[in-house]
């Protein structure tokens, strides 16, 4: 990812307003009796787009202003985000990213991790009580969701992060090396069949 | 080069895993720091308004997941409708003999919270998005009275208590967190146990350490049992409604000493809710 202060300032508002929207509309709408989770997607398509560093920062910002916003303990939910943009990014260093399936996909399965991961953060503070078996459906439903935000969210933020995505920029230059180039003198006038 | 940007890359991730770590043990165990009162002064405006702005899309999309809920909802109403219509002849002379008895002892209190707690209505502008946290983030703070364990109702009965404040908003742990523990007594029998929730289920508490020898019915109501010893004294008022015996099995009484109650408050709808705030707690 190509970082000027322009994508830096659409990275940071991005991230503000997945907190924002995640606390204020998903954490609050429920379907099938689950409250989708926007957070992890968002992340994973940030690292998909942007790389694993790219991933990990987001990760760790948003899971900050998630715990700052809901006055948890702050880290749990940095740990976990960092973590799951991470992997995110680390996939798309390793691999093609060859299906318009595989960001979905992608979400749906780093969600599940990220579920898995806030439940070990709760362990690891504390945890005295039974876990009910709903909690499984939870996280499955949770990751399904996940993989509808993913499609959405990759298709939306590849737009909006588009100036700075490396192959986007290949992608441009060649298009501009393959056009024909006309002589000088043509330059800048328009098509004979324009003009007429 | 490649190497250098690999490096700069794990020193960079380390930097935020030792990080998250750090915040953690540093933070672990406070009500809130000062990072945590600033950054939510900051978004509490772009909260609130965010929430007014999205309840109409989120009543829609509330609205599907009820509508899907219905059917099944609709033939459970029924029952309960005859059972309460059984109940309700039995009430009306038990609210009518409470009344009275109301009167000759001289107390004016209209409902179930009791006197010496000021409550502070609130609206829910945050809830946490895992299932491992039943937290939900309130629009009133320190600034407004609140502080910390004062007891939070709906329209229903108890939902949770403060956890932590800052000067615009507060942290409410709901009941069917898995830190919550309520002590709790059933009436009319008067059995007493501590309410500990099932994690994943916030229809569902488990009422455990009780008597067994005595026995808990299907049905019964339960209330906070606010019990005082010396100068130490419950976070919760007593007789706050919490919710209805679903299961109470002879073997699950005998063997574990426990019974499942649904609470009254539907846990993952909230909207507004009361916090108690003053009261008389040592």
């Amino acid at each position: 990812m190509i970082l000027t202060p322009n994508i830096l300032a659409r990275l940071v508002a991005i991230v503000i307003g997945g907190v924002v929207l995640q606390l204020s509309f998903f954490s609050q709408v429920a379907l099938f009796h689950v409250s989708p989770d926007l957070l992890p997607a968002l992340v994973v398509v940030l690292g998909l787009l942007g790389g694993s560093l790219t991933g990990a920062v987001c990760g760790f910002s948003a899971g900050f202003l998630l715990d700052c916003l809901l006055i948890v303990p702050l880290g749990g939910g940095s740990l976990v985000l960092l973590g799951t943009g991470y992997l995110a990014g680390l996939f798309r260093e390793r691999f093609e990213i060859h299906s318009a399936l595989v960001p979905p996909l992608l979400c749906m399965a780093l969600t599940l991790f990220a579920e898995l991961g806030f439940g070990a953060v709760k362990v690891m503070l504390g945890f005295d009580a039974p876990v009910s078996t709903l909690v499984v459906r939870d996280v499955l439903l949770k990751s399904i969701f996940a993989f509808f935000l993913g499609w959405g969210l990759y298709a939306g933020l590849r737009r909006v992060l588009r100036p700075a995505l490396v192959e986007e920029a290949t992608v441009r230059r060649r298009g501009r090396r393959r056009r024909p180039r006309l002589p000088r003198a043509e330059r800048g006038r328009r098509p004979r069949a324009m003009r007429a | 080069m490649y190497r250098k940007q690999v490096r700069r890359r794990r020193a960079v991730l380390a930097l935020l895993i030792v990080g998250s770590f750090v915040l953690l043990t540093v933070t672990y165990g406070q009500g809130s720091d000062g990072v945590q009162r600033g950054v939510s002064t900051i978004f509490s405006p772009l909260q609130s308004v965010a929430d007014r702005a999205l309840k109409p899309a989120r009543d829609l999309v509330n609205w599907f997941d009820e509508t899907f809920d219905a059917k099944g909802r609709n033939e459970r109403l029924h029952d309960e409708l005859e059972a309460a219509r059984e109940q309700a002849v039995g009430s009306q002379a038990a609210l009518a003999e409470n009344e009275q008895l109301r009167n000759l002892v001289g107390l004016d209190r209209g409902g179930a919270i009791p006197s010496g707690y000021d409550p502070v209505t609130a609206r829910v502008i945050a809830r946490s998005p895992t299932v491992w946290f039943a937290d939900v983030t309130v629009d009133v703070g320190s600034g407004d009275g609140v502080e910390v364990d004062d007891p939070v109702v709906s329209g229903d009965g108890l939902i949770g208590t403060v956890a932590a404040v800052t000067g615009s908003t507060a942290r409410v742990t709901l009941i069917a967190d898995s830190s919550s523990a309520v002590s709790a007594k059933i009436v009319p029998s008067g059995v007493q146990g501590v309410l500990k929730p099932s994690v994943g289920d916030p229809g569902d508490l488990v009422l455990d350490f009780l008597d067994s020898e005595k026995r808990v019915g299907k049905g019964q109501s339960v209330v906070t049992a606010g019990w005082r010893a010396e100068e130490l004294e419950s976070n919760y008022p007593p007789n706050l409604p919490i919710g209805e015996v679903t299961e109470a099995s002879l073997v699950e009484q005998e063997a574990q000493q426990q019974v499942h109650v649904r609470p009254f408050a539907d846990l993952r709808e909230l909207d507004l809710v009361q916090v108690l705030t003053g009261g008389s707690r040592g």
